[in-house]
């Protein structure tokens, strides 16, 4: 099987995957009754109306009173067509309230993600060169830190340290601010370093422990008899096949990140995000808005591991496709 | 070695063909039997329970005891009797091994401190709840000063401890100051010890039983079912299971037994993979086809070597993996979408927000605890890496 044809599988299967999961999703909500159908029960009652006469215009509104394959084929379309319904918490379409968390979500992950790939190998190569020195081990502990302390836990004393004790950033976040300016850096400079030092522990081990191996191989006894200097042949012999199994858990660990830990990060920081827009959905019982979070967050997960498995193959040639 | 009392001698140059005859027939080991002879009382109790005793009577109220248990208490209990009989006491009968274990453990001196803070944070949330009474509201006491530390008078409502210069000073009635809510933080500590030991045995458990089962299963069919379980793998760990769980929440609402139940339910993809791949190496080794030729069958085969010998890499997984369910729990509790009556650390992390600017304890305390909890495990973890696979440290030395 040729590398084509393996994208071509690779993503077929992405989007089978995809399909369970929104599935699943479905079979979760008409599992369970509809909020709302019970609102309009209640408000009927209230209002001196038949409570039952209620439900029944309401479930007619809602396509409930259709059989279950019609609404799972009609639920797919909406899906897959992007019509994701209206937020009543919002009063905006679902998909425009979404597009307006990514903007904030964005401006705060793209630098964190950039940041991350830059420091975790940089650092864990560095590491792996001096191993066993002081500076190893600094960077160990600060591994071992930035992974083990909660991102939340960690946003919040920083918060009160450098918001409330010293006053050098703002607590409220501010959405009035440009993005490229300086107020907007002083305001998401302690989100995105809590991110990075969330993520950039497992990436620094990983690359220290692969280039490790790397550092005693024959290629690289020959580059240093040829008399390379050391950041050359770090730079070129060490750094690259490196990257290769890195790529593996770089996105993972990214990704485990951004659907777990920035909801947090978000809402201990008052950003207006994809995160914090999931939390007030969750909390203001909107469905059509939780349910549009959980998809778009799905596709954001689906979408990575996707490309992380093609990334993979095409750096490494080695690599078998028959062996997946 | 000749001094030690085990039922084996040390020696694999003397076979004991009566007693590997005698096992043929499917004799029962020590660990099978107290496994047994415990867990049916346990099972008993549950039906009784479950049967018998209303819902809001306590289990042992028969016999005069406060207690109730919940399904998670019991599946606790059972978890701890798998521990006991199938991890503790195989180290006991083994005491060779164990020691080598324990030589090459005590090495990495900081994964012996983690080892002795989890083992603090697992009697404490064992006989915590025994020993102490539960957090009490008592508006009164509230944000109390931890001992040898104080507060601005003017933040308490009644002071406990001495006022001297306009402050408060903490007593040891409240060792680590108390909530808005007059809530001992130490308490509340103690009790969220528990809910995370729960957490940590009983997500382990059935990831382990389900990874273990899927990853052999598919090593040892092969074929096309080897393939369905793989991809199967594949949806199970590219599933967004907070998000899964957050919409679960959403729909039907959820306490701490369904984020058990969830979260461990998509955990075990990595396990599978990791068994299976382990399980194609093994299988590959001359052990294994000289049983075979001594007549063993492939159950035999699995359950008798290559269950074993991936253990110790299956272990070392799962201790990497608890960190992760914690972590979680808190963040759901400090987002106030658990269980609201549960007294865990991310709750009291929660609690103590607003009062962060003059009442530090209450986030502080439980967010360090939380945090050496996780520290301990991803030490352990990669200390037992080394002492329990003799291969990687070969691999590293080379």
């Amino acid at each position: 099987m040729g590398l084509p044809r393996y994208v071509a599988a690779r993503i077929v299967w992405a989007a089978v995957v995809s399909l369970v999961i929104v599935t699943i999703t479905f079979v979760l909500m008409a599992a369970a009754p509809n909020p709302a159908i019970q609102e309009a029960a209640t408000q009927a009652a209230l209002e001196g109306g038949d409570p039952q006469e209620a439900v029944e215009r309401e479930r007619e509104l809602r396509g409930l009173d259709e059989p279950l394959h019609v609404r799972y084929l009609d639920f797919l379309t909406g899906v897959y067509t992007l019509e994701w319904g209206w937020s009543e918490h919002r009063s905006q379409p679902v998909t425009e309230a979404l597009s307006e968390g990514l903007y904030y979500t964005a401006q705060y992950s793209v630098p964190w993600t950039i940041l991350t790939m830059l420091i975790g190998p940089l650092v864990g190569v560095y590491s792996a060169a001096n191993m066993y020195s002081w500076k190893d081990h600094l960077a160990t502990g600060f591994a071992f830190f930035g992974y083990a302390i909660p991102n939340f836990f960690f946003g919040i004393i920083l918060l009160l340290l450098f918001g409330v004790w010293l006053d050098w950033i703002p607590v409220v976040y501010n959405t009035d601010v440009a993005v490229f300016s300086l107020e907007n850096v002083r305001q998401l400079a302690i989100p995105v370093f809590v991110l990075v030092t969330g993520s950039i522990g497992a990436i620094m081990r990983v690359s220290r422990n692969e280039s490790a191996e790397f550092r005693n191989a024959d290629f690289m006894k020959t580059a240093k008899a040829k008399g390379v200097s050391p950041l050359r042949a770090y730079a070129y012999h060490v750094m690259r096949p490196t990257l290769v199994p890195l790529s593996t858990t770089l996105v993972g660990q990214l990704l485990a990140i951004f659907l777990g830990s920035s909801l947090l990060v978000e809402v201990v920081f008052g950003i207006p995000g994809l995160g914090r827009l999931t939390f007030d959905a969750l909390v203001a019982q909107d469905t059509n808005l939780v349910l549009g979070s959980t998809l778009i967050f799905t596709f954001i997960a689906v979408i990575g591991n996707l490309l992380e498995d093609i990334v993979f193959t095409v750096l490494d040639p080695r690599i078998s496709y028959d062996d997946r | 070695m000749a001094t030690e009392k085990t039922d084996k001698p040390d020696r694999f140059d003397e076979v004991d063909w009566t007693e590997l005859a005698g096992t043929r027939r499917r004799d029962l080991s020590v660990n099978s039997l107290g496994m047994i002879a415990t867990t049916l009382p346990l099972v008993a109790l549950f039906a009784y329970d479950w049967r018998f005793v209303g819902e809001r009577e306590a289990t042992f109220g028969a016999v005069g005891l406060e207690a109730d248990w919940s399904g998670i208490d019991f599946m606790f209990v059972f978890t701890l009797l798998l521990f006991c009989f199938y991890l503790v006491l195989p180290l006991y009968q083994h005491p060779r091994m164990t020691r080598y274990y324990w030589r090459e453990f005590k090495r990495n001196r900081p994964a012996v401190v983690s080892l002795g803070w989890l083992l603090v944070v697992f009697v404490g949330g064992l006989l915590g709840p025994l020993v102490l009474n539960a957090p009490q509201q008592d508006v009164l006491a509230g944000h109390q000063p931890p001992v040898f530390l104080s507060i601005d008078a003017a933040n308490v409502a009644q002071c406990l401890g001495e006022v001297r210069g306009g402050r408060c000073y903490g007593t040891w009635q409240y060792p680590l100051g108390t909530t808005r809510g007059g809530k001992g933080v130490f308490r509340t500590i103690v009790y969220g010890m528990t809910i995370s030991t729960q957490i940590a045995f009983i997500t382990t458990t059935i990831v382990a039983a389900i990874g273990v089962s899927v990853g052999t299963a598919s090593a040892y069919a092969g074929g096309w079912v080897d393939e369905l379980l793989m991809r199967f793998v594949d949806i199970v760990l590219s599933f967004p299971t907070l998000l899964m769980f957050l919409l679960i929440l959403y729909i039907y609402g959820a306490g701490l037994g369904m984020f058990i139940f969830v979260f461990s339910l998509f955990a075990w993809g990595g396990t599978a993979r990791y068994v299976r791949s382990k399980s194609l190496s093994v299988a590959e080794a001359a052990y294994i086809d000289a049983s075979r030729l001594s007549g063993a069958g492939t159950y035999r085969v699995v359950r008798r070597h290559v269950v074993p010998n991936t253990a110790s890499s299956i272990i070392t997984q799962l201790t990497l993996l608890v960190p992760g369910f914690l972590l979680a729990e808190a963040q759901l509790a400090f987002l106030e979408l658990g269980d609201s009556e549960l007294p865990s650390w991310g709750q009291l992390i929660s609690a103590g927000r607003s009062d962060l600017a003059f009442a530090p304890w209450i986030v502080l305390a439980p967010g360090i605890v939380l945090f050496l909890t996780i520290l301990a495990f991803n030490f352990l973890g990669d200390a037992l890496l080394d002492a329990l696979d003799p291969q990687t440290e070969a691999e590293t030395e080379r």
